[in-house]
């Protein structure tokens, strides 16, 4: 379901020791970065941005941090475990351990809208969640990568 | 929200109290050991004792994790330098300084993320100015709050017993009214709120906040109260810089005198002002006060740096004559003393400051936020955003939209145009909503309803 390119396996981060959102979304920015620093705090400043108008938090312990970023060509992915789950004012009050970060070029599409609204559904199973909390980075990128047909089932 | 507050001086001190109440998870740090213990016994916070500006301390206070870093200790230095090591090393998201030096404020290209990454700049001064102005401008109102840049305003009146306020319904009132709609947003009756109906009547002595827009609130308050004669002879006791900005911004349309005790004070104070009369002397000296005519004076405003001197000045001045006193009052328990006595209207420092503060801790797209009743209600302008896939109000009739008990909206601002609430009219994206709370501890339901859902991009 993931296109060609947006997720790299080294966008993936299991057990991540950040312990709070502000935190984590410095982290999840870090790797969307992939390695230009700059780019990284303007990439913080934008999730940041979005998260002030209300949390992406969509309830279970999964959050969807996401922003438009000028500039950008194509889509970014990554993928955060946490060690241990962090306040993140999600929709149902509790925390979050799997933070899947988004980045979608400024002028994003109908398309983004349905890559986000794919992956909120994704989440939504709780099977995919479990297989998650367990999985080595080659598994999990499998799993992100391959999930479309895994699915919620 | 994890915020570190620098300093525990008055602002401080009351910025904690307001913000330790909304399950916040705040740590004070300030240099003085004896202040934090005290503050420690009486809020739920945490305290790093040092200097407020070191990387290390910061980092002790918790800088890594922090959301905001709010900067009001007494050194406009260290508030600034503070915000620049919270950046630099820590990325602290949000950064409120409180600044008063007009010489730094003079230059706004200081405080930009290239340069000192201050968000928000906090100038007590120049809130106080401001608050006073708009007192000033509208005669007969006890409070004044500017909305949306300056379109919409809140204004708290007292009904006066044969007024056309007292006496009738609510409802009524936009009949009687020929000059522009206005929003009753609350009454409070003897310091208790009550929530206005269509049919509540109101009552002699009552203190109404109604809503409508900049331009309809002089022939709104017109038809509200007695025909209150305009200002036009001002007295301010202090020379200082809130006395200085205010006659420098009133000295041309009104007749403007100031007393200042301190001879160069007073000197420095008359080179700058034009056509305002600058008095060197006691401003609670009775036989002075005679000479200059006090009891033809409209206003008297005392705005000292000494609460005491503002307090007597002008309960001085009331007995002596002035139409209407006020008095800046620093310490809150004064405030409150003198507020039911002899003073018109008392002006805090540390609440025309907390409401720019809280504006910056409410979660969702809030961009005004005014703390009413000694904190206990609150007017917010939310703007709302999105869908109404990922809105709760976007899309929706007020009466449709699912508020609090106490809260209300009163009016909507669409680009440049003020829209006075109705039950029907629909909230669009992007619009400005100004909202009355009555119990602030309905504050988060409020927040919910104004932010997007995860799905909005």
């Amino acid at each position: 379901m993931l296109d060609q390119g947006i997720l790299e396996p080294g966008g993936i981060r299991l057990d991540d020791p950040s312990p709070s959102k502000k935190r984590v979304l410095e982290r999840a920015a870090q790797i969307l970065s992939r390695g230009n620093g700059d780019m990284g705090v303007a990439i913080f400043e934008r999730l940041l941005e979005r998260e002030r108008l209300g949390s992406t938090g969509l309830g279970g312990g999964v959050a969807l941090p996401h922003a438009r970023m000028p500039g950008l060509s194509q889509s970014r992915a990554g993928f955060l475990r946490l060690a241990r789950p962090v306040d993140f004012d999600s929709v149902d009050g509790k925390p979050v351990d799997l933070v899947f970060a988004l980045l979608v070029p400024e002028d994003a599409t109908e398309e983004h809208l349905k890559l986000l609204a794919e992956l909120a559904r994704l989440f939504h199973g709780q099977s995919l969640r479990e297989e998650l909390r367990k999985a080595g980075v080659e598994q999990a990128y499998k799993l992100l990568t391959e999930s479309s047909n895994h699915d919620a089932a | 929200m994890k915020i570190i507050i620098l300093g525990a001086g008055q602002v401080g001190t009351t910025v904690a109290q307001n913000l330790a109440r909304e399950a916040n998870d705040i740590t004070v740090v300030d240099h003085n050991g004896d202040l934090l213990r005290e503050m420690q016994d009486r809020l739920d916070i945490r305290t790093v004792q040092g200097q407020a500006s070191h990387p290390q301390i910061l980092l002790q206070a918790g800088a890594e994790d922090a959301d905001m870093i709010i900067a009001v200790t007494n050194s406009d230095e260290t508030n600034m330098v503070a915000c620049q090591a919270a950046w630099t090393l820590f990325h602290t998201p949000t950064k409120i300084a409180r600044v008063r030096a007009p010489e730094y404020l003079k230059h706004p290209a200081l405080f930009s993320q290239n340069a000192l990454p201050i968000d928000v700049l906090i100038s007590p001064e120049q809130l106080v100015t401001d608050y006073i102005l708009r007192l000033i401008e509208h005669p007969g109102a006890l409070q004044v709050l500017d909305f949306a840049g300056g379109l919409v305003r809140l204004v708290a009146v007292r009904a006066y017993y044969g007024g056309p306020l007292v006496g009738h319904e609510l409802r009524d009132l936009n009949d009687h009214l020929k000059s522009g709609e206005a929003r009753v947003a609350a009454i409070y009756r003897k310091g208790q709120a009550i929530e206005p109906h269509g049919d509540t009547v109101v009552e002699p002595d009552d203190e109404v906040f109604f809503l409508a827009a900049t331009q309809n609130i002089p022939a709104v308050m017109r038809e509200l109260r007695r025909a209150e004669k305009p200002f036009r002879r001002l007295i301010f006791a202090g020379g200082g810089n809130i006395g200085r900005r205010l006659a420098a911004a009133l000295e041309r349309r009104y007749r403007v005198k100031v007393i200042e005790q301190n001879p160069e004070c007073a000197a420095s104070a008359a080179e700058q002002l034009r056509d305002t009369i600058v008095l060197c002397g006691d401003a609670a000296d009775e036989d002075l006060l005679r000479e200059e005519n006090i009891e033809d004076s409209d206003v008297f405003c005392a705005i000292t740096n000494d609460d005491e001197v503002n307090i007597l000045s002008a309960m001085l001045a009331k007995r002596l004559g002035a139409r209407k006193v006020m008095a800046l009052i620093n310490r809150a328990a004064y405030v409150d003393l003198v507020q039911s006595g002899n003073v018109d209207i008392a002006i805090s420092p540390q609440h025309a400051t907390i409401g720019s503060l809280l504006t910056h801790v409410r979660r969702g797209d809030v961009v005004m936020v005014h703390s009413l009743r000694r904190g206990a209600a609150e007017a917010i302008e939310a703007v709302a955003h999105g869908k109404p896939g990922d809105s709760k109000v976007v899309g929706r009739m007020i009466e449709d939209i699912r508020l609090p008990e106490g809260a209300s909206i009163g009016a909507i601002v669409r680009g440049d145009t003020v829209i006075m609430a109705h039950h029907d009219t629909v909230i669009e994206s992007e619009d400005h909503v100004i909202l009355f709370l009555m119990n602030k501890r309905k504050i988060e339901e409020v927040e919910r309803l104004f932010q997007v859902s995860w799905s909005y991009l």
